[in-house]
């Protein structure tokens, strides 16, 4: 088990290990999102109430659902930064933190879109998970331009180590504070059986398999960006030049 | 100030501690007066731009107050540990044998009473310059009262970890307005409460849990930020 967590930590093995399964990601997180929005956009059988605008949700629920995964997981990487002092972890963090504002802009805008036909409004200060969600993309935002004003690579990395575990207790006060206003959107729909409606089989599973695909996507672009930031940070490590001059 | 050799207790250097920064925040007056005077400007354009008719001010006067004083408490929290950064004597307070809980605790009550209490004690005039109804003047004062010393626990860290920097003051408003959000709406949620003749007690009980959980953790992460900035 220990052994297991120290390799983890090497940027090398984490480097070759990923070379192996980054085709095998790829093609899966394709042929999973590809399912899924071919599904969602040209099958799934439109709401009785939100016609063809129910489909966006498909989208919607992976990505929000996703989004929230950002804070948790910073905080774990920082955490093993604080308490291990593991390289990767930081690597991992450090893109999680502009990927994670992504995934937040995205959900922000995506429910928008679907807000816009239903609500009859693109933006509702009025309800809480907008606005927790709002606030949540300017803390990661915060976590991203910290980064970038530090220079010092260690001392970021503890300093977004810290910034990043306050800011997911954080993140869940801002979200229970929020909810004290009255809530124009809908508590997420109980799992119905029922055809035909929002939350009917077939609308449920695509989600399901939406959100399976973007975390599959989420996994493959932090692995993508994890390694870039490996070979930049290694640089000077022998295994890199190697590499490199292998290539050549 | 301490002979060498002779440990003095924890509750002693935590007394010493608030003494110094007393002292030197009255030696430097600019660094009280001015975020004070920032508060009270900025105050005083909102009338300017938005009406100067007594309902409208009414019903913006909680938030509005409450924003200036996020901003001033900002732009005063710059100076926290900026003196003691630059002239090395924060490093002293690193190495001191007490823990770095209490000596961070110190200086950020040193600091709120510099510049928090003027900012609670001067809220009932500019609370009737915005024609605040004169029920509501108890209780914006007591939620400033508790908010305040939140807003200057939660922007230590964030000024902590960004006291070695060149150029601060936006990325530190970027770090900590997010953080403000709780005491924020809480706080305004209160004083409407009371202005609209409700009761406000179920939001200062929620300030107070704020107060008390930044009491306990936030000196915690400024002691750690401090020690990750000055290494």
């Amino acid at each position: 088990m220990w052994l297991w967590f120290a390799k983890l930590g090497s940027p090398k093995w984490f480097y070759e290990l990923s070379t192996k399964w980054l085709p095998w990601l790829v093609v899966a997180t394709v042929l999973v999102i590809g399912t899924a929005t071919v599904w969602a956009l040209l099958f799934l059988p439109p709401d009785y109430q939100q016609g063809y605008t129910s489909r966006i949700l498909v989208v919607h629920v992976a990505v929000a659902g996703t989004s929230l995964a950002f804070f948790p997981l910073m905080a774990v990487a920082g955490t093993i930064t604080l308490v291990w002092k593991m390289k990767l972890a930081d690597m991992v963090a450090k893109n999680a933190a502009a990927l994670g504002a992504w995934f937040s802009f995205i959900t922000l805008a995506t429910g928008s879109i679907w807000g816009s036909v239903s609500w009859g409004t693109w933006w509702e200060w009025s309800d809480s998970r907008l606005v927790s969600m709002l606030f949540q993309f300017f803390l990661l935002l915060g976590v991203v331009s910290l980064r970038s004003a530090l220079e010092d690579t260690d001392k970021a990395a503890k300093a977004c180590a810290l910034l990043s575990i306050v800011g997911c207790i954080n993140v869940v006060i801002i979200k229970y504070s929020v909810e004290w206003w009255n809530t124009l959107h809908q508590p997420a729909s109980p799992v119905s059986l029922q055809s035909g409606s929002a939350n009917g089989p077939e609308f449920w599973i695509a989600t399901a398999l939406m959100i399976l695909g973007v975390y599959l996507f989420l996994s493959v672009s932090l692995i993508l960006s994890t390694r870039n930031e490996i070979l930049q940070r290694e640089r000077r490590a022998l295994w890199v030049k190697e590499m490199i001059a292998a290539e050549r | 100030m301490l002979s060498v050799g002779v440990k003095p207790s924890t509750r002693s250097a935590f007394m010493l501690t608030l003494k110094r920064d007393l002292l030197i925040a009255f030696k430097r007056k600019n660094d009280i007066v001015n975020p004070f005077m920032f508060f009270v400007i900025v105050i005083s354009l909102f009338p300017l731009a938005i009406s100067p008719e007594g309902e409208r001010l009414t019903e913006i006067a909680a938030g509005v107050i409450w924003i200036a004083v996020l901003l001033s408490a900002m732009l005063s929290m710059d100076s926290l540990y900026r003196g003691d950064f630059e002239d090395g004597s924060l490093e002293i307070l690193l190495l001191s044998p007490h823990p770095l809980f209490f000596l961070v605790l110190a200086k950020n009550i040193a600091h709120w009473l510099v510049s928090g209490l003027p900012v609670v004690i001067a809220s009932p005039l500019l609370a009737y310059m915005l024609k605040l109804p004169s029920e509501s003047y108890a209780t914006l004062m007591l939620t400033l009262l508790i908010g305040t010393p939140t807003l200057s626990l939660i922007g230590s860290i964030a000024v902590a970890l960004t006291v070695g920097l060149g150029s601060r003051g936006l990325i530190l408003a970027v770090i900590t307005l997010p953080f403000s959000v709780p005491v924020l709406i809480f706080g305004t949620l209160a004083v409407q409460a009371s202005a609209s003749g409700l009761p406000s007690g179920g939001y200062l009980t929620l300030l107070l849990a704020l107060l008390a959980g930044s009491l306990s953790l936030a000196p915690l992460t400024s002691a750690a930020a401090l020690r990750i900035s000055v290494s």
